[in-house]
């Protein structure tokens, strides 16, 4: 029985390594996306650190030189046409002279609020005018014989507990998402291919009238197909570590380091979704009638892996989810790459429900190999 | 020995099969002749167990192909309709393969493949990818496969559509070859010449039962013509075999 499978299994593997598109397109994924998303990170951390100077328009700025001068402090400054953002600061004419009497000086914050990249923007400004509005109210309460204290009724105290690393969790969430998405579609070409095209290509009934049970043709060809997804995690995974070290993270105050270590444990992890995500594309391709049908259905499936991936990424999973496969196992991912304790319990019984998926789905397709209708496509 | 008892057979709403019996002899070729639509792939699907039969049975050497469906198949060769190759395989690994899942160690299967090239003289395309053979070659391909694993039982599918005449002379040397070894070889066709030529035994069917069984002689002198086609057209009747 052992050297049926893998007689099987041998033929599965030699004939889609010679597939040579199929193994390509599967491994162009586990290339490209890191080298993609290293080029969307390092135009997204230039957008979170361009704040360091900002650069807006400040009209009339004669009239109140003290608050230009408090914004300059804080790195707003003053800029021309080609430098300043769409922001204009105006200082009306009697600004000074306001000032000095005590009374509410005018300032036009004018900007177009519906402008996302402008927004961040806008509110330091507010907020650099609110200090400035309280550090002089303060000076002045004082110049009158007030406590200032008497103007803070709440003693608001922030304590920030984010570390560096655990800040790049937009980061890790979409480094993870691609990684584990390899497991799909490295090998969507080749699933479709062992078992649509097998069917097309006539060479199913030649199998089944073969002296063997249909469970061992299904474990063979998802084990087939398994060992080419696991090669496009090595892939994604060596591909990810020198790509991402070519982010210039330091700006961001984190890095992520896929060291062995991880890859390892992201080898571990992922070997049952390898299962899952093999038995359950074999199993779609064998319920579609034809080899383009069942391109269709494996695309639309692949949503699901997706989703939950997505889910976990945006950190908008409900506890549920975090229990199921892919989520699971892309949390673990997360944890370890911030040096957080790993969600141990989640981790064990996403990878059981996995594995039990992995059998439900093998199950599936070889009970579908002894339909006369799948096999015949009648 | 291939035995078909009392088959019945249902697809959709045709009744492929409707009462088939017959028997087919080690160190005989048998023909199963009829016209298209007539059950034979049907027939040959239900022999190899791929089709469950609504009532009968089907029997290799003795073995029920529904009950020991594993130790049946053993004992069976099948050159498909199509051929079923695998494109990006040689033949050497392709008869590798196949011997391996009949149950052949690694060792064995090797020195079967490479008896069998010789046989057919293949060497020469052995360890070319079958992509882009001829339809010549396929032939070779499939054919060696159906014998690699040394079965007694030989089942061909239509194997003469679409040969050249070098390519059915291997063929029926081939045949002939199995036969005088004392192989059961059962084919289907619905090209006369060929089977007028090379079978021992001819079994007519028609919308799924068996008309006439016999050698080409007796089918001719049971119907009173001078030819098998005749004697052909005579047992299905005009009208069944054209419409079918």
């Amino acid at each position: 029985m052992i050297a049926l499978i893998r007689t099987l299994l041998r033929k599965e593997l030699l004939d889609a390594s010679r597939d040579k598109r199929s193994v390509m397109a599967g491994l162009y994924y586990a290339i490209g996306t890191p080298v993609l998303m290293c080029l969307l990170f390092a135009v997204l951390l230039q957008q979170l650190s361009s704040n360091d100077e900002l650069y807006i328009r400040i009209d009339n700025v004669d009239a109140g030189p003290a608050l230009v001068q408090y914004l300059a402090n804080r790195d707003i400054l003053h800029g021309d046409e080609s430098k300043a953002r769409a922001i204009r600061l105006s200082l009306a004419d009697n600004f000074e002279q306001q000032m000095q009497q005590g009374r509410p000086a005018t300032v036009i914050l004018d900007a177009d609020h519906s402008d996302d990249r402008l927004l961040s923007s806008i509110r330091r400004i507010e907020r650099a005018l609110g200090h400035y509005n309280s550090e002089v109210a303060q000076l002045r309460l004082m110049a009158r014989g007030i406590d200032p204290a008497l103007m803070q009724p709440v003693d608001v105290q922030i304590h920030d507990q984010a570390t560096p690393d655990s800040r790049g969790g937009m980061f890790l969430g979409i480094a993870t998402l691609t990684i584990i998405l390899t497991l799909f579609y490295a090998a969507m070409n080749l699933a479709i291919d062992t078992s649509a095209g097998e069917r097309e290509r006539n060479s199913l009934t030649l199998l089944l009238s073969q002296p063997l049970l249909s469970w061992q043709l299904v474990v063979a060809k998802v084990l087939a197909i398994t060992s080419f997804s696991m090669l496009g995690l090595v892939v994604i995974l060596v591909v990810s570590k020198f790509a991402y070290g070519l982010v210039p993270w330091e700006q961001l105050g984190f890095t992520i380091r896929l060291n062995a270590d991880f890859m390892l444990f992201t080898l571990l992890i992922g070997m049952p979704l390898a299962l899952l995500s093999a038995s359950l594309q074999v199993l779609v391709s064998f319920m579609a009638k034809s080899f383009k049908e069942a391109q269709t259905y494996v695309t639309m499936v692949l949503f699901i892996p997706l989703t939950l991936s997505m889910v976990t990424t945006y950190n908008i999973a409900s506890d549920y989810v975090q229990w199921l496969p892919i989520a699971a196992q892309q949390q673990a991912m997360i944890e370890y790459l911030k040096g957080s304790a790993l969600p141990l319990p989640q981790l064990l019984v996403s990878t059981l429900l996995t594995l039990l998926l992995f059998v439900l789905f093998s199950y599936g397709s070889s009970r579908l190999l002894k339909s006369e209708k799948v096999v015949f496509g009648l | 020995m291939i035995k078909v008892t009392d088959l019945y057979k249902k697809i959709g709403e045709v009744q492929a099969l409707n009462g088939l019996s017959f028997q087919a002899e080690n160190g005989t070729i048998t023909g199963l002749l009829g016209p298209n639509g007539a059950g034979k792939t049907t027939c040959l699907r239900t022999l190899f167990g791929l089709l469950k039969a609504d009532r009968g049975q089907a029997e290799i050497d003795g073995l029920d192909i529904a009950r020991q469906p594993l130790q049946a198949r053993k004992q069976l060769g099948l050159f498909p309709d199509p051929f079923g190759l695998y494109e990006r395989l040689t033949p050497r690994e392709y008869l590798e393969f196949f011997a391996g899942i009949n149950g052949m160690a690694t060792a064995d299967a090797r020195q079967a493949a490479a008896k069998v090239l010789q046989v057919l003289q293949m060497d020469d395309i052995a360890d070319r990818r079958c992509q882009g053979f001829s339809q010549g070659q396929r032939m070779k391909v499939a054919l060696a496969q159906s014998i690699v694993h040394q079965p007694t039982n030989i089942v061909l599918d239509e194997p003469t559509r679409g040969l050249d005449v070098m390519s059915t002379r291997v063929l029926r040397e081939l045949l002939l070859r199995l036969k005088q070894q004392g192989h059961c070889v059962l084919f289907s066709s619905h090209v006369m010449q060929e089977v007028a030529a090379l079978c021992d035994q001819v079994v007519v069917m028609a919308k799924g039962r068996v008309l006439a069984q016999g050698t080409p002689a007796e089918l001719c002198a049971s119907t009173g013509k001078n030819n098998l086609e005749e004697a052909f057209i005579a047992l299905i009747g005009t009208d069944e075999g054209i419409a079918a």
